[in-house]
Protein backbone atom coordinates (compact mmCIF):
# COMPACT_ATOMS: atom_id res chain seq x y z
CA UNK A 1 0.00 0.00 0.00
CA UNK A 2 2.72 2.06 0.66
CA UNK A 3 4.32 2.26 -2.40
CA UNK A 4 1.23 2.28 -4.32
CA UNK A 5 0.84 5.51 -2.65
CA UNK A 6 3.14 7.88 -5.40
CA UNK A 7 2.26 5.99 -7.72
CA UNK A 8 -1.50 6.99 -7.36
CA UNK A 9 -0.21 10.72 -7.12
CA UNK A 10 1.76 10.58 -9.95
CA UNK A 11 -1.15 8.70 -11.81
CA UNK A 12 -3.87 11.72 -9.95
CA UNK A 13 -2.03 14.75 -10.90
CA UNK A 14 -1.85 14.18 -14.83
CA UNK A 15 -5.74 13.34 -15.08
CA UNK A 16 -6.38 16.13 -12.72
CA UNK A 17 -4.88 18.35 -15.23
CA UNK A 18 -6.31 17.27 -18.21
CA UNK A 19 -9.43 17.31 -16.47
CA UNK A 20 -8.93 20.45 -15.70
CA UNK A 21 -7.87 21.78 -19.11
CA UNK A 22 -11.04 20.50 -20.30
CA UNK A 23 -13.45 21.82 -18.28
CA UNK A 24 -11.59 25.10 -18.90
CA UNK A 25 -12.14 24.73 -22.71
CA UNK A 26 -15.58 23.39 -22.79
CA UNK A 27 -16.52 26.92 -20.04
CA UNK A 28 -15.03 29.01 -22.95
CA UNK A 29 -17.07 27.37 -26.03
CA UNK A 30 -20.52 26.93 -24.03
CA UNK A 31 -20.90 29.84 -22.48
CA UNK A 32 -19.49 32.71 -24.19
CA UNK A 33 -19.30 36.51 -22.77
CA UNK A 34 -22.89 38.41 -23.56
CA UNK A 35 -22.63 40.81 -25.67
CA UNK A 36 -22.88 44.33 -24.50
CA UNK A 37 -26.63 45.33 -24.71
CA UNK A 38 -27.48 47.57 -27.23
CA UNK A 39 -27.50 51.45 -26.77
CA UNK A 40 -31.28 52.37 -25.94
CA UNK A 41 -31.35 54.69 -28.85
CA UNK A 42 -29.53 55.99 -31.82
CA UNK A 43 -29.33 59.68 -31.93
CA UNK A 44 -30.26 61.27 -35.38
CA UNK A 45 -27.77 63.44 -36.51
CA UNK A 46 -24.17 62.89 -34.90
CA UNK A 47 -24.16 60.80 -31.91
CA UNK A 48 -20.78 58.96 -30.04
CA UNK A 49 -20.16 55.47 -29.84
CA UNK A 50 -18.28 53.54 -27.31
CA UNK A 51 -15.53 51.33 -26.20
CA UNK A 52 -14.95 48.05 -24.33
CA UNK A 53 -12.28 48.30 -21.56
CA UNK A 54 -8.62 48.57 -23.32
CA UNK A 55 -10.02 47.72 -26.64
CA UNK A 56 -10.07 50.37 -29.82
CA UNK A 57 -12.29 47.89 -32.11
CA UNK A 58 -15.97 48.65 -32.88
CA UNK A 59 -18.66 46.69 -31.23
CA UNK A 60 -21.65 45.29 -32.05
CA UNK A 61 -24.03 48.01 -30.90
CA UNK A 62 -21.88 51.08 -32.66
CA UNK A 63 -22.72 49.91 -36.08
CA UNK A 64 -26.60 51.47 -36.11
CA UNK A 65 -24.76 54.86 -34.92
CA UNK A 66 -21.97 54.99 -37.22
CA UNK A 67 -24.29 54.14 -40.04
CA UNK A 68 -26.48 57.24 -39.03
CA UNK A 69 -23.50 59.62 -38.93
CA UNK A 70 -22.24 58.28 -42.07
CA UNK A 71 -25.74 59.23 -43.79
CA UNK A 72 -25.99 62.73 -42.00
CA UNK A 73 -22.44 63.64 -43.21
CA UNK A 74 -23.10 62.74 -46.37
CA UNK A 75 -26.21 64.58 -46.02
CA UNK A 76 -24.83 68.19 -44.68
CA UNK A 77 -21.67 67.98 -47.63
CA UNK A 78 -20.46 71.24 -46.33
CA UNK A 79 -19.31 70.42 -42.73
CA UNK A 80 -16.41 68.61 -41.74
CA UNK A 81 -16.53 66.52 -38.71
CA UNK A 82 -14.02 65.84 -36.07
CA UNK A 83 -13.96 62.10 -34.34
CA UNK A 84 -12.16 62.30 -30.52
CA UNK A 85 -11.29 59.32 -29.32
CA UNK A 86 -11.77 59.27 -25.20
CA UNK A 87 -10.22 56.57 -22.43
CA UNK A 88 -11.70 56.44 -19.04
CA UNK A 89 -9.59 57.32 -16.24
CA UNK A 90 -7.78 53.93 -15.37
CA UNK A 91 -4.20 53.43 -16.47
CA UNK A 92 -1.52 55.81 -17.40
CA UNK A 93 -2.29 58.81 -19.00
CA UNK A 94 0.45 58.14 -21.93
CA UNK A 95 -1.13 54.95 -23.08
CA UNK A 96 -4.48 55.94 -22.97
CA UNK A 97 -3.57 59.06 -25.35
CA UNK A 98 -2.00 56.32 -27.95
CA UNK A 99 -5.48 54.30 -27.08
CA UNK A 100 -7.97 56.71 -27.92
CA UNK A 101 -6.18 57.76 -31.23
CA UNK A 102 -7.15 54.42 -31.75
CA UNK A 103 -10.70 54.74 -31.08
CA UNK A 104 -11.12 57.61 -32.95
CA UNK A 105 -9.41 55.99 -36.25
CA UNK A 106 -11.59 52.35 -36.07
CA UNK A 107 -14.32 54.51 -35.91
CA UNK A 108 -13.56 56.54 -38.83
CA UNK A 109 -12.23 53.96 -40.77
CA UNK A 110 -15.91 52.39 -40.19
CA UNK A 111 -17.49 55.82 -41.91
CA UNK A 112 -14.94 55.84 -44.44
CA UNK A 113 -15.62 52.20 -45.49
CA UNK A 114 -19.30 53.57 -45.91
CA UNK A 115 -18.63 56.01 -48.45
CA UNK A 116 -17.81 59.49 -46.67
CA UNK A 117 -14.68 61.05 -47.99
CA UNK A 118 -11.69 60.93 -45.27
CA UNK A 119 -10.86 64.30 -46.85
CA UNK A 120 -14.05 65.78 -44.60
CA UNK A 121 -12.97 63.57 -41.28
CA UNK A 122 -10.19 65.01 -38.52
CA UNK A 123 -9.35 62.99 -35.60
CA UNK A 124 -7.93 63.33 -32.48
CA UNK A 125 -7.31 61.79 -29.14
CA UNK A 126 -7.45 63.49 -25.71
CA UNK A 127 -6.91 60.40 -23.98
CA UNK A 128 -8.31 60.78 -20.38
CA UNK A 129 -8.25 64.07 -20.41
CA UNK A 130 -11.46 65.39 -21.07
CA UNK A 131 -14.12 63.26 -19.29
CA UNK A 132 -17.64 63.16 -19.89
CA UNK A 133 -18.51 61.59 -16.61
CA UNK A 134 -16.70 62.55 -13.48
CA UNK A 135 -17.57 58.90 -11.17
CA UNK A 136 -14.86 56.75 -10.42
CA UNK A 137 -16.71 53.66 -11.08
CA UNK A 138 -17.98 51.60 -14.53
CA UNK A 139 -20.78 53.22 -15.19
CA UNK A 140 -18.56 56.63 -15.93
CA UNK A 141 -15.83 55.00 -17.28
CA UNK A 142 -18.07 52.82 -20.05
CA UNK A 143 -19.43 56.66 -20.68
CA UNK A 144 -15.59 57.88 -20.87
CA UNK A 145 -14.65 55.47 -23.11
CA UNK A 146 -15.80 56.92 -26.49
CA UNK A 147 -15.40 57.99 -29.66
CA UNK A 148 -16.94 61.72 -29.89
CA UNK A 149 -18.31 63.36 -33.18
CA UNK A 150 -18.34 67.06 -33.42
CA UNK A 151 -19.07 69.15 -36.49
CA UNK A 152 -15.60 71.33 -37.24
CA UNK B 1 27.37 62.81 -45.31
CA UNK B 2 26.98 59.55 -43.08
CA UNK B 3 31.21 58.79 -43.92
CA UNK B 4 31.53 62.55 -41.81
CA UNK B 5 28.88 62.08 -39.71
CA UNK B 6 30.57 58.72 -38.44
CA UNK B 7 33.64 60.46 -38.13
CA UNK B 8 32.88 63.57 -36.48
CA UNK B 9 30.14 61.43 -34.00
CA UNK B 10 32.58 59.56 -32.08
CA UNK B 11 35.42 62.26 -31.93
CA UNK B 12 32.64 64.23 -30.19
CA UNK B 13 31.86 61.33 -27.68
CA UNK B 14 35.48 61.50 -26.95
CA UNK B 15 35.69 65.06 -26.21
CA UNK B 16 32.51 64.94 -24.08
CA UNK B 17 34.12 61.56 -22.52
CA UNK B 18 37.29 63.85 -21.53
CA UNK B 19 35.12 66.29 -20.08
CA UNK B 20 33.04 64.27 -18.61
CA UNK B 21 35.34 61.17 -16.79
CA UNK B 22 38.21 63.31 -16.63
CA UNK B 23 37.21 66.08 -13.32
CA UNK B 24 35.49 62.88 -12.03
CA UNK B 25 38.50 60.72 -12.05
CA UNK B 26 40.50 63.93 -10.60
CA UNK B 27 38.14 63.72 -7.71
CA UNK B 28 37.95 60.40 -7.51
CA UNK B 29 41.80 60.71 -6.51
CA UNK B 30 41.30 62.97 -3.86
CA UNK B 31 37.92 61.21 -2.27
CA UNK B 32 39.17 57.48 -2.68
CA UNK B 33 40.86 58.12 0.51
CA UNK B 34 38.05 58.58 2.25
CA UNK B 35 35.65 56.43 0.35
CA UNK B 36 38.29 53.47 0.45
CA UNK B 37 38.04 53.37 4.71
CA UNK B 38 34.20 53.29 4.41
CA UNK B 39 32.64 49.81 4.44
CA UNK B 40 30.27 49.23 1.43
CA UNK B 41 27.11 49.51 2.10
CA UNK B 42 27.71 50.67 5.69
CA UNK B 43 24.55 52.92 5.62
CA UNK B 44 24.04 56.32 6.07
CA UNK B 45 27.53 58.42 6.88
CA UNK B 46 27.30 60.07 10.29
CA UNK B 47 27.93 63.50 10.04
CA UNK B 48 28.57 66.45 12.48
CA UNK B 49 27.49 69.80 10.76
CA UNK B 50 28.50 72.55 13.16
CA UNK B 51 26.76 75.73 13.28
CA UNK B 52 28.98 78.44 11.20
CA UNK B 53 31.30 81.18 12.98
CA UNK B 54 30.04 84.70 12.31
CA UNK B 55 31.56 88.31 13.66
CA UNK B 56 28.14 91.10 13.51
CA UNK B 57 24.85 90.78 13.65
CA UNK B 58 24.29 90.61 9.92
CA UNK B 59 26.70 88.43 9.10
CA UNK B 60 25.02 85.77 12.15
CA UNK B 61 21.65 86.46 10.41
CA UNK B 62 23.13 85.55 7.06
CA UNK B 63 24.99 82.26 9.10
CA UNK B 64 21.82 81.09 10.75
CA UNK B 65 20.24 80.70 7.47
CA UNK B 66 23.31 79.47 5.60
CA UNK B 67 22.89 76.61 8.54
CA UNK B 68 19.55 75.46 8.10
CA UNK B 69 20.04 75.32 3.96
CA UNK B 70 22.70 73.15 4.17
CA UNK B 71 21.28 70.79 6.76
CA UNK B 72 18.24 70.99 5.01
CA UNK B 73 19.93 70.28 1.84
CA UNK B 74 22.21 67.25 3.23
CA UNK B 75 19.04 66.03 5.02
CA UNK B 76 16.98 66.02 1.86
CA UNK B 77 19.19 63.70 0.57
CA UNK B 78 19.00 60.67 3.13
CA UNK B 79 22.86 60.18 3.06
CA UNK B 80 24.03 61.38 6.28
CA UNK B 81 22.95 60.57 9.95
CA UNK B 82 23.29 64.14 11.47
CA UNK B 83 24.42 64.76 14.52
CA UNK B 84 23.75 67.11 16.49
CA UNK B 85 27.25 68.70 17.23
CA UNK B 86 28.89 68.17 20.64
CA UNK B 87 28.81 71.24 23.34
CA UNK B 88 33.02 71.29 23.13
CA UNK B 89 33.88 70.63 19.79
CA UNK B 90 35.53 73.29 19.16
CA UNK B 91 38.06 74.93 20.75
CA UNK B 92 38.80 78.40 20.76
CA UNK B 93 41.65 79.08 23.68
CA UNK B 94 44.51 79.52 20.75
CA UNK B 95 42.40 82.50 19.22
CA UNK B 96 44.55 82.91 15.54
CA UNK B 97 43.86 78.81 15.23
CA UNK B 98 40.52 77.31 16.15
CA UNK B 99 41.56 73.90 17.47
CA UNK B 100 38.51 70.61 16.69
CA UNK B 101 38.45 68.29 19.14
CA UNK B 102 38.04 65.32 17.93
CA UNK B 103 37.91 63.02 20.29
CA UNK B 104 34.23 65.08 21.57
CA UNK B 105 33.56 63.87 17.67
CA UNK B 106 34.29 60.70 17.81
CA UNK B 107 32.45 59.87 21.46
CA UNK B 108 29.30 60.79 19.70
CA UNK B 109 29.81 58.43 16.60
CA UNK B 110 30.79 60.98 14.06
CA UNK B 111 32.65 59.66 11.30
CA UNK B 112 32.94 63.01 9.84
CA UNK B 113 32.47 66.84 10.85
CA UNK B 114 32.01 69.78 8.80
CA UNK B 115 32.29 73.09 10.08
CA UNK B 116 33.70 76.89 8.77
CA UNK B 117 32.95 79.91 9.09
CA UNK B 118 30.78 83.19 7.35
CA UNK B 119 32.47 86.32 6.23
CA UNK B 120 31.12 89.43 4.53
CA UNK B 121 32.34 91.98 2.33
CA UNK B 122 31.00 94.58 -0.23
CA UNK B 123 27.96 92.90 -0.28
CA UNK B 124 29.63 89.53 -1.21
CA UNK B 125 29.14 86.46 1.34
CA UNK B 126 32.65 84.50 2.02
CA UNK B 127 31.92 80.85 3.02
CA UNK B 128 34.85 78.99 4.77
CA UNK B 129 34.03 75.20 5.15
CA UNK B 130 36.15 73.04 6.54
CA UNK B 131 35.65 68.70 6.24
CA UNK B 132 37.60 66.54 8.31
CA UNK B 133 37.80 62.77 8.92
CA UNK B 134 36.69 62.38 12.35
CA UNK B 135 38.67 58.91 13.40
CA UNK B 136 41.57 60.00 11.81
CA UNK B 137 41.60 64.01 12.16
CA UNK B 138 42.63 64.44 8.84
CA UNK B 139 41.45 67.34 6.77
CA UNK B 140 39.47 66.06 3.55
CA UNK B 141 38.05 69.48 2.29
CA UNK B 142 39.13 73.65 2.70
CA UNK B 143 37.07 75.53 0.11
CA UNK B 144 35.64 79.22 0.13
CA UNK B 145 32.47 79.57 -1.75
CA UNK B 146 31.08 83.28 -2.62
CA UNK B 147 27.87 84.72 -3.83
CA UNK B 148 25.56 87.50 -3.12
CA UNK B 149 23.54 88.01 -0.43
CA UNK B 150 20.48 86.64 -1.66
CA UNK B 151 21.91 83.69 -3.42
CA UNK B 152 22.21 81.83 -0.02
CA UNK B 153 20.59 78.93 -1.24
CA UNK B 154 23.08 78.37 -4.42
CA UNK B 155 26.25 78.89 -1.62
CA UNK B 156 25.13 76.12 0.78
CA UNK B 157 24.02 73.78 -2.20
CA UNK B 158 27.58 74.69 -3.67
CA UNK B 159 29.20 72.86 -0.55
CA UNK B 160 26.59 69.98 -0.25
CA UNK B 161 27.13 69.23 -3.67
CA UNK B 162 31.04 69.06 -2.25
CA UNK B 163 30.79 67.37 0.50
CA UNK B 164 28.43 64.84 -1.49
CA UNK B 165 30.83 63.99 -3.99
CA UNK B 166 33.37 63.57 -1.83
CA UNK B 167 32.44 61.71 0.69
CA UNK B 168 30.38 59.01 -2.31
CA UNK B 169 32.14 59.46 -5.35
CA UNK B 170 29.57 60.56 -7.14
CA UNK B 171 28.10 63.39 -8.38
CA UNK B 172 24.66 64.95 -5.91
CA UNK B 173 21.31 66.17 -6.43
CA UNK B 174 22.17 70.17 -5.56
CA UNK B 175 21.61 71.93 -8.70
CA UNK B 176 19.00 69.71 -10.45
CA UNK B 177 15.73 70.19 -11.57
CA UNK B 178 12.40 68.65 -11.77
CA UNK B 179 9.72 69.42 -14.29
CA UNK B 180 6.13 68.80 -14.52
CA UNK B 181 2.89 69.38 -15.16
CA UNK B 182 0.51 71.09 -12.74
CA UNK B 183 -3.06 72.95 -13.18
CA UNK B 184 -2.39 75.77 -10.93
CA UNK B 185 -3.98 78.45 -13.20
CA UNK B 186 -6.54 76.45 -13.89
CA UNK B 187 -5.17 74.82 -17.17
CA UNK B 188 -2.23 71.93 -17.62
CA UNK B 189 0.65 73.99 -17.60
CA UNK B 190 4.36 72.72 -17.54
CA UNK B 191 6.65 74.14 -14.20
CA UNK B 192 9.57 73.43 -12.92
CA UNK B 193 11.28 73.34 -9.58
CA UNK B 194 14.83 72.40 -7.60
CA UNK B 195 14.96 68.80 -7.05
CA UNK B 196 13.90 69.75 -3.12
CA UNK B 197 10.56 71.50 -4.42
CA UNK B 198 11.54 75.42 -3.80
CA UNK B 199 11.35 77.43 -6.33
CA UNK B 200 8.31 77.01 -8.71
CA UNK B 201 8.46 78.16 -11.89
CA UNK B 202 5.75 78.29 -14.62
CA UNK B 203 7.18 77.39 -18.33
CA UNK B 204 4.40 77.33 -20.57
CA UNK B 205 1.02 79.54 -20.47
CA UNK B 206 -0.96 78.13 -23.47
CA UNK B 207 -4.18 78.01 -21.58
CA UNK B 208 -4.27 74.29 -22.96
CA UNK B 209 -3.22 70.72 -21.78
CA UNK B 210 0.45 70.51 -21.33
CA UNK B 211 1.97 66.47 -20.64
CA UNK B 212 5.19 64.71 -20.17
CA UNK B 213 7.25 67.37 -20.16
CA UNK B 214 11.33 66.38 -20.27
CA UNK B 215 14.77 68.83 -20.12
CA UNK B 216 17.20 67.71 -22.04
CA UNK B 217 20.65 65.95 -20.45
CA UNK B 218 22.02 69.74 -21.05
CA UNK B 219 19.32 71.62 -19.55
CA UNK B 220 18.73 73.58 -22.55
CA UNK B 221 15.61 72.12 -24.23
CA UNK B 222 12.41 71.53 -23.02
CA UNK B 223 10.41 68.68 -25.05
CA UNK B 224 6.48 68.59 -24.10
CA UNK B 225 3.30 67.57 -25.71
CA UNK B 226 0.86 70.25 -26.03
CA UNK B 227 -2.79 70.48 -27.01
CA UNK B 228 -2.68 74.07 -27.86
CA UNK B 229 -3.13 73.48 -31.43
CA UNK B 230 -6.25 71.37 -30.97
CA UNK B 231 -4.19 67.80 -30.96
CA UNK B 232 -1.39 66.18 -28.89
CA UNK B 233 1.47 68.20 -30.45
CA UNK B 234 5.03 67.48 -29.66
CA UNK B 235 7.24 70.93 -28.93
CA UNK B 236 10.95 71.50 -28.40
CA UNK B 237 11.70 74.58 -26.52
CA UNK B 238 14.95 76.39 -26.39
CA UNK B 239 15.16 77.51 -22.63
CA UNK B 240 17.76 79.56 -23.16
CA UNK B 241 16.94 81.39 -26.47
CA UNK B 242 13.10 80.92 -26.40
CA UNK B 243 12.36 79.50 -30.00
CA UNK B 244 9.90 76.61 -30.15
CA UNK B 245 10.16 74.06 -32.58
CA UNK B 246 6.38 72.16 -33.50
CA UNK B 247 6.60 68.25 -35.06
CA UNK B 248 4.50 66.79 -37.66
CA UNK B 249 1.62 68.41 -39.07
CA UNK B 250 -1.05 65.61 -37.99
CA UNK B 251 -1.56 62.67 -36.31
CA UNK B 252 -1.16 62.85 -31.96
CA UNK B 253 2.41 63.36 -30.35
CA UNK B 254 3.03 61.24 -27.41
CA UNK B 255 5.10 60.86 -24.57
CA UNK B 256 9.26 62.50 -25.61
CA UNK B 257 12.17 61.19 -23.99
CA UNK B 258 15.54 62.25 -24.18
CA UNK B 259 18.56 60.16 -26.15
CA UNK B 260 21.21 63.04 -25.78
CA UNK B 261 21.55 66.84 -26.17
CA UNK B 262 20.70 66.94 -29.82
CA UNK B 263 17.90 63.67 -30.11
CA UNK B 264 14.46 63.19 -28.06
CA UNK B 265 12.38 60.30 -29.07
CA UNK B 266 8.45 60.30 -29.57
CA UNK B 267 5.79 58.75 -30.41
CA UNK B 268 3.87 59.81 -33.67
CA UNK B 269 1.30 58.93 -35.81
CA UNK B 270 2.29 59.83 -38.87
CA UNK B 271 1.04 57.48 -41.45
CA UNK B 272 -1.63 56.79 -38.79
CA UNK B 273 0.32 53.92 -36.87
CA UNK B 274 1.86 54.97 -33.87
CA UNK B 275 5.65 54.90 -34.01
CA UNK B 276 8.62 56.10 -31.91
CA UNK B 277 10.70 58.40 -34.12
CA UNK B 278 13.78 60.35 -33.50
CA UNK B 279 13.68 64.18 -33.62
CA UNK B 280 16.19 66.88 -33.61
CA UNK B 281 15.90 69.60 -31.71
CA UNK B 282 14.93 71.96 -34.87
CA UNK B 283 11.70 69.55 -34.82
CA UNK B 284 12.98 67.73 -38.18
CA UNK B 285 12.61 63.89 -38.14
CA UNK B 286 15.77 61.78 -37.97
CA UNK B 287 14.76 58.53 -37.74
CA UNK B 288 11.83 55.71 -37.21
CA UNK B 289 12.52 53.57 -34.71
CA UNK B 290 9.65 51.15 -34.26
CA UNK B 291 7.90 50.01 -36.84
CA UNK B 292 4.50 47.92 -35.45
CA UNK B 293 0.86 47.64 -35.98
CA UNK B 294 0.71 48.01 -32.52
CA UNK B 295 1.20 50.85 -29.63
CA UNK B 296 4.64 51.69 -28.73
CA UNK B 297 4.86 54.82 -26.72
CA UNK B 298 7.08 56.23 -23.84
CA UNK B 299 10.76 56.27 -25.04
CA UNK B 300 13.36 56.37 -22.27
CA UNK B 301 16.72 55.80 -23.42
CA UNK B 302 20.01 54.12 -21.57
CA UNK B 303 22.69 57.05 -20.64
CA UNK B 304 24.96 55.96 -23.94
CA UNK B 305 21.79 56.50 -26.19
CA UNK B 306 22.23 52.65 -27.28
CA UNK B 307 19.43 51.41 -26.24
CA UNK B 308 15.74 52.81 -25.45
CA UNK B 309 13.12 51.13 -23.09
CA UNK B 310 9.79 51.90 -24.50
CA UNK B 311 5.95 50.50 -23.89
CA UNK B 312 4.35 48.81 -26.60
CA UNK B 313 1.29 46.33 -26.97
CA UNK B 314 2.39 43.78 -29.51
CA UNK B 315 1.62 41.26 -27.13
CA UNK B 316 -1.88 42.76 -25.36
CA UNK B 317 -1.87 44.24 -22.89
CA UNK B 318 1.02 47.14 -22.23
CA UNK B 319 4.56 45.93 -21.53
CA UNK B 320 8.00 46.79 -21.44
CA UNK B 321 10.74 46.26 -24.06
CA UNK B 322 14.23 47.45 -25.26
CA UNK B 323 15.45 47.87 -28.42
CA UNK B 324 18.62 48.58 -29.38
CA UNK B 325 18.89 51.48 -31.81
CA UNK B 326 21.51 50.34 -34.04
CA UNK B 327 20.42 46.38 -34.56
CA UNK B 328 16.47 47.05 -34.26
CA UNK B 329 16.64 43.89 -31.87
CA UNK B 330 13.95 44.09 -29.26
CA UNK B 331 13.84 41.67 -26.29
CA UNK B 332 10.49 42.09 -23.43
CA UNK B 333 11.70 43.41 -20.16
CA UNK B 334 8.73 42.74 -17.99
CA UNK B 335 7.02 39.45 -17.81
CA UNK B 336 5.58 40.48 -14.30
CA UNK B 337 2.17 42.12 -14.11
CA UNK B 338 -0.22 42.48 -16.68
CA UNK B 339 -0.07 46.15 -17.44
CA UNK B 340 3.20 47.75 -17.36
CA UNK B 341 3.89 51.42 -18.47
CA UNK B 342 6.48 54.46 -17.79
CA UNK B 343 9.44 53.34 -17.77
CA UNK B 344 12.65 55.67 -16.55
CA UNK B 345 16.36 54.35 -17.29
CA UNK B 346 18.67 54.66 -14.36
CA UNK B 347 21.46 57.25 -14.60
CA UNK B 348 24.23 54.50 -13.76
CA UNK B 349 22.41 52.81 -17.03
CA UNK B 350 21.94 49.40 -15.09
CA UNK B 351 17.97 49.75 -13.61
CA UNK B 352 15.02 50.79 -14.97
CA UNK B 353 11.65 51.76 -12.88
CA UNK B 354 8.07 51.75 -14.45
CA UNK B 355 4.96 51.45 -13.15
CA UNK B 356 2.72 48.59 -12.94
CA UNK B 357 -1.55 48.78 -12.94
CA UNK B 358 -2.54 45.87 -10.30
CA UNK B 359 -5.53 44.15 -10.19
CA UNK B 360 -6.60 45.39 -6.66
CA UNK B 361 -6.46 49.11 -8.68
CA UNK B 362 -3.47 50.20 -6.99
CA UNK B 363 -0.95 51.53 -9.91
CA UNK B 364 2.69 50.38 -7.94
CA UNK B 365 6.46 51.36 -8.84
CA UNK B 366 8.47 48.73 -9.17
CA UNK B 367 12.69 48.84 -10.52
CA UNK B 368 14.56 45.96 -12.52
CA UNK B 369 17.58 45.31 -14.02
CA UNK B 370 18.05 45.80 -17.36
CA UNK B 371 18.57 42.37 -17.81
CA UNK B 372 15.57 41.48 -16.23
CA UNK B 373 16.76 40.44 -13.14
CA UNK B 374 15.88 42.11 -9.46
CA UNK B 375 12.64 42.99 -9.84
CA UNK B 376 12.10 45.23 -6.62
CA UNK B 377 8.33 47.03 -5.48
CA UNK B 378 8.99 50.20 -4.23
CA UNK B 379 5.37 51.23 -3.55
CA UNK B 380 2.25 49.73 -2.14
CA UNK B 381 -0.85 50.06 -0.29
CA UNK B 382 -0.91 53.64 -1.35
CA UNK B 383 -3.60 54.05 -4.28
CA UNK B 384 -1.75 55.08 -7.50
CA UNK B 385 1.86 56.02 -7.65
CA UNK B 386 2.77 56.62 -11.22
CA UNK B 387 5.61 58.53 -13.55
CA UNK B 388 8.64 57.75 -11.95
CA UNK B 389 11.99 59.44 -12.24
CA UNK B 390 15.52 58.90 -11.24
CA UNK B 391 17.56 61.73 -9.46
CA UNK B 392 21.00 62.25 -11.78
CA UNK B 393 22.61 60.55 -8.54
CA UNK B 394 20.66 57.70 -9.56
CA UNK B 395 19.92 57.77 -5.19
CA UNK B 396 16.28 58.87 -5.06
CA UNK B 397 13.32 58.68 -7.92
CA UNK B 398 10.70 61.52 -8.10
CA UNK B 399 6.79 60.55 -8.63
CA UNK B 400 3.45 61.14 -8.12
CA UNK B 401 0.28 59.69 -5.69
CA UNK B 402 -3.02 60.08 -5.09
CA UNK B 403 -2.33 58.73 -1.14
CA UNK B 404 -3.69 61.72 0.43
CA UNK B 405 -6.54 62.70 -2.19
CA UNK B 406 -4.91 64.52 -5.38
CA UNK B 407 -2.22 63.59 -7.23
CA UNK B 408 1.03 65.07 -6.16
CA UNK B 409 4.68 65.30 -6.15
CA UNK B 410 6.41 62.47 -4.27
CA UNK B 411 10.37 61.32 -3.41
CA UNK B 412 11.66 58.42 -1.97
CA UNK B 413 14.99 56.38 -1.99
CA UNK B 414 15.45 54.10 -5.23
CA UNK B 415 16.29 51.00 -3.15
CA UNK B 416 12.39 51.88 -1.40
CA UNK B 417 11.72 53.52 1.74
CA UNK B 418 11.76 57.37 2.76
CA UNK B 419 8.71 58.35 0.88
CA UNK B 420 7.96 62.50 1.36
CA UNK B 421 5.93 64.44 -0.31
CA UNK B 422 7.86 67.06 -2.44
CA UNK B 423 5.51 70.27 -3.02
CA UNK B 424 2.85 71.03 -1.09
CA UNK B 425 -0.53 72.96 -2.57
CA UNK B 426 -3.83 72.33 -3.54
CA UNK B 427 -3.00 71.94 -7.26
CA UNK B 428 -3.01 68.82 -9.36
CA UNK B 429 1.24 67.76 -9.78
CA UNK B 430 1.46 64.73 -12.82
CA UNK B 431 4.25 64.03 -14.92
CA UNK B 432 7.96 64.95 -13.25
CA UNK B 433 10.79 64.27 -15.08
CA UNK B 434 13.89 65.20 -13.45
CA UNK B 435 16.89 66.92 -14.98
CA UNK B 436 20.06 65.17 -15.43
CA UNK B 437 22.22 68.41 -15.68
CA UNK B 438 23.70 70.79 -12.33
Amino acid sequence: MKTMKPLLRTLFIPTMLFLGACACCEETVVAPPPPPPPPAIVLPGLGDVFYDFDRSELRADAVAQLRTNANWIQANGTSNVIIEGHCDERGTSEYNLALGERRANSAKDYVVNLGVSPARLKTVSFGEEKPFADGHNEEAWAQNRRAHFVVE
Amino acid sequence: MFQLFNRVVPSIFFAFFCLVILPLNLSAAETGEYIAIRKEGSGNIALVLDKLDANGTKESRFAQSLDTIMYDGLDFTKLFALISPPLNVRDYSDKKNVVINFGALTSVGAEVYAGGSLTRKSGMINLDMKVYDASGSKLLLSKTYTGREEGLRSIGHAFCADLVELLTGKKSVFGSKIVFVSNKNGFKEVYECDFDGYGVQQLTNAKSIAMNPAISPDGRSLAYISFAPGRPTLYIRDLAGGTIASVGKSGVSIDPGWRNNSEVAATLSLDGNQAIYLVKTDGSLSKRVTNNKSIDISPAFSPDGTRMAFVSSRNGLPQIFIQDIQSGLVKRLTFSGRYNTQPSWSPLGDKIAYTTWEKNGEINIFVINTDGSGLLQLTQNNGENKSPSWSPDGEMIVYTSNRQGKEKMYVMSSKGGNERLLLQGDDLQTQPSWSLFR
